[in-house]
């Protein structure tokens, strides 16, 4: 009976002392948490980010090798769950996550309100939170010190469509700004509004429309009054749909027309067919877009990730269907590619120490130019400018990302319904 | 300027306010003969946009046709509905309809998504516009608003003119006294809720072509919301009250834009909504039921 007790014990301080070696030379994994929106009002850019992150992880995992820490390459184990798009579904997410399932570093989920509600809950564990689709410029002026942004903050997204309508036509003056009034679009309102005074453009209209309006008469009545040049609008999918709808049921024209989100998905064609023909939309990324390799070494920057056409194979392998990625997949995959890159300069798992390394690191992938400020805040990417021509989605600005010319001005909305495609002469 | 762009805004809002009363006529149908609120009503709206999207996408036929196919759906999925779960709830308490209405929609929106997936859909019916000076006005609102009238006026003269309506008005009235006079009051729950399923479908189909963009399995809860509200400014279980609540509510949330656009610093889009709570708190206070809603 002693000798078996002892047995026992020595057994178990055998185990013991395997699991702590383990541990002290390195992790089999690491885990990567994310509270992402399968369900609700964002499922559509969460399953993008979903398939972004899968197609990422399994470059990091496959073709990279896995992340070189602690001199051993150790691959990347990606942890999901379903917030529905609720803000209190997330925060208790991400104490599942960090108490429970015991994950390494986490993923926001996509949009500024989810990742604000999630950051003070990984502030408070000390956890690094990767943001992939948080745009607002607000979440970096909250003082958190682990939040890290890789799409581009909410004030930038206008700044090249202005700069580009200067260029064709120095002559359109009055710019007329529709937005929804929430966290993120509120932003670009705010970006927008202060660059256009910067060019020279003058103001004729600025309202807002509150979430959740089924009707945006009212406000597009108001508008057309003013008879403007230029509008720049939208929130999120379905507002920005219906903003360009109505503005042709009114026969509401203008020489360009820009919204933020919905424009740059496939949907928005498809749910407007000729209404969409010629309208505008920034984007973080958009396929076609010229980042690669040889391009990173000529601007001195290290290179990691897939090349474009890669991406999206893997893409389309993680959600399992012919389906484009957009940018919101793209951002994701570039927030994994980042992470892996702060791992391997930290040369820790430590989330202080891969936190004090994101700061310093400046690299290119697929997305292109990612590089944080102090604060978190994406300083270091580029925004493109996409248009809808003849059905098909072309590139029209900055001129060494385009992939084709801009069309300007837009036929009117009449003209498109009889027809008339928005094809640059 | 003021006075055409108020008079166009008033316009637009009855037409979306048929629109919405329309919508609403089969929560308050339901509420007034089962005392069930459902609050999966936006789900079911959900169902009948998806099967006008399914209709002209799909079968390149106009959204027309899909309001009697919406129905008829509607219709089988109240039936189905009720015999399956509604109908041992009737009795229990409030908070057990509830919460089965609430994963009725829940499934409603998981089991679309499945087949559509997450985007937000549209269908582009372009049928031409009429200017009438103070706006324009897509035919297709046209049709939606001359719709939402005519199916309100069959409902009216269906349950004031024939003996099924009749006897779902008396159920309304008084379930126990209804029973006492020989009216099936089993078969009335079923109706009243398979009628009110076929009504909110349907209603799916109109608000899609007043807006046929924005078409989502998680489209609902903004109209959950407004039914809501609408039914209590209309008298929760009277369905021409619902009706009429759906017309106030559309010409108050519309109209009252112009009104906030002259008070500088404001933005009036969002006093819309408050103006629209404050008369839906005044009617409440001058008369409690609602509209034509009766004690």
């Amino acid at each position: 009976m002693k000798k078996n007790m002892v047995m026992a014990i020595l057994g178990f301080t055998a185990l013991f002392g395997l699991v702590f070696a383990t541990g002290a030379f390195g992790a089999s994994k690491i885990v990567i948490g994310n509270p992402e929106c399968l369900s609700g009002g964002f499922a559509k850019a969460g399953e993008q980010a979903v398939g972004g992150i899968k197609a990422c992880v399994k470059w990091v995992n496959e073709t990279y090798g896995g992340v070189k820490v602690g001199g051993k390459k150790t691959p990347l184990e990606y942890k999901l769950y379903d917030c529905e798009s609720k803000k209190e579904a997330v925060t208790s997410l991400i104490e599942r996550l960090i108490t429970v399932d015991k994950v390494d570093f986490l993923f926001a989920p996509y949009s500024s309100p989810l990742t604000l509600a999630g950051a003070p809950v990984a502030e408070k564990y000390k956890k690094l939170f990767m943001d992939h689709g948080g745009a607002s410029d607000r979440i970096f002026q909250q003082g958190f010190k682990y939040v890290v942004q890789t799409i581009g903050p909410g004030t930038s997204y206008h700044l090249g469509t202005l700069d580009m309508i200067r260029k064709i036509d120095p002559k359109a003056n009055k710019l007329a700004l529709v937005y929804k009034d929430a966290e993120f679009s509120r932003d670009v309102m705010r970006g927008a509004e202060k660059h256009a005074q910067t060019v020279g453009y003058s103001i004729v209209f600025k309202r807002t429309y509150p979430e959740g309006a089924a009707d945006l008469t009212p406000i597009l009545s108001d508008l057309k009054g003013h008879n403007p040049d230029i509008v720049l609008g939208g929130g999120h999918e379905p507002d920005g749909m219906l903003l360009a709808r109505q503005m042709a049921d009114l026969d509401i024209n203008a020489k360009a027309i820009s919204i933020i989100v919905s424009v740059t998905l496939p949907s928005f064609y498809e749910g407007l067919k000729n209404i969409a023909d010629g309208i505008l939309g920034p984007s973080h990324w958009e396929y076609g877009v010229t980042y690669s390799e040889a391009g990173a070494k000529k601007l001195g920057l290290p290179w990691i990730g897939p090349g474009q056409d890669e991406f999206v194979k893997l893409f389309k392998e993680a959600v399992g269907k012919d389906l484009t990625p957009e940018y919101h997949s793209a951002e994701a995959g570039a927030a994994v590619l980042a992470l892996v890159k702060g791992i391997e300069m930290a040369d820790s798992l430590d989330n202080d120490k891969v936190r004090a390394a994101l700061g310093k690191l400046h690299f290119m992938s697929f997305y292109g130019g990612w590089d944080v400020d102090d604060t978190g805040l994406q300083v270091g990417h580029s925004m493109v400018d996409m248009q809808w021509q003849g059905g098909k989605r072309i590139i029209v600005w900055p001129p060494e990302a385009a992939t084709g010319k801009p069309c300007y001005p837009l036929p009117t909305f009449s003209q498109k319904a009889k027809g008339t495609l928005c094809i640059p002469k | 300027m003021f006075g055409i762009q108020l008079a166009g805004n008033l316009l637009q809002g009855l037409v979306l306010g048929a629109v919405y009363g329309m919508a609403t006529m089969g929560l308050s149908l339901i509420f007034g003969v089962l005392k069930v609120v459902n609050v999966g009503h936006g789900a079911f709206m959900m169902v009948g946009a998806f099967v006008a999207l399914w209709v002209f996408n799909g079968l390149g036929l106009s959204p027309i046709w899909a309001i009697p196919a919406a129905f008829v759906l509607g219709m089988a999925l109240g039936f189905i509905f009720f015999h399956t779960s509604m109908k041992r709830l009737i009795k229990a308490p409030e908070l057990a309809s509830l919460l089965a209405t609430f994963a009725l929609g829940i499934l409603l929106e998981e089991t679309v998504k499945l087949i559509y997936g997450a985007d937000f859909h549209g269908y582009n019916w372009i049928v031409g516009k009429v200017s009438m000076g103070i706006t324009v006005m897509p035919m297709s609102k046209i049709y939606a608003f001359v719709g939402s009238i005519l199916i309100a006026l069959i409902l009216y003269f269906w349950f004031t003119k024939t003996r099924g309506g009749t006897a779902l008005t008396c159920v309304v009235e008084d379930s126990e006294g209804a029973r006492v006079c020989g009216i099936n009051v089993g078969r009335a729950y079923a109706l009243s809720f398979s009628l009110g399923i076929g009504l909110t479908v349907a209603s799916g189909v109109l608000l899609t072509m007043f807006i046929p963009v924005g078409i989502s399995p998680y489209m609902g809860g903004v109209y959950t919301l407004k039914a809501f509200v609408i039914a209590v400014l209309g008298g929760l279980g009277s369905p021409y009250g619902a009706f009429f609540g759906g017309l106030i509510f559309g010409l108050l949330e519309n109209g009252s834009y112009s009104l906030f656009a002259l008070i500088p610093g404001l933005e009036p889009f969002a006093m819309t909504r408050f103006f629209s709570f404050l008369i839906l708190l005044l009617i409440l206070l001058i008369k409690p039921t609602g509209l034509l809603g009766t004690k």
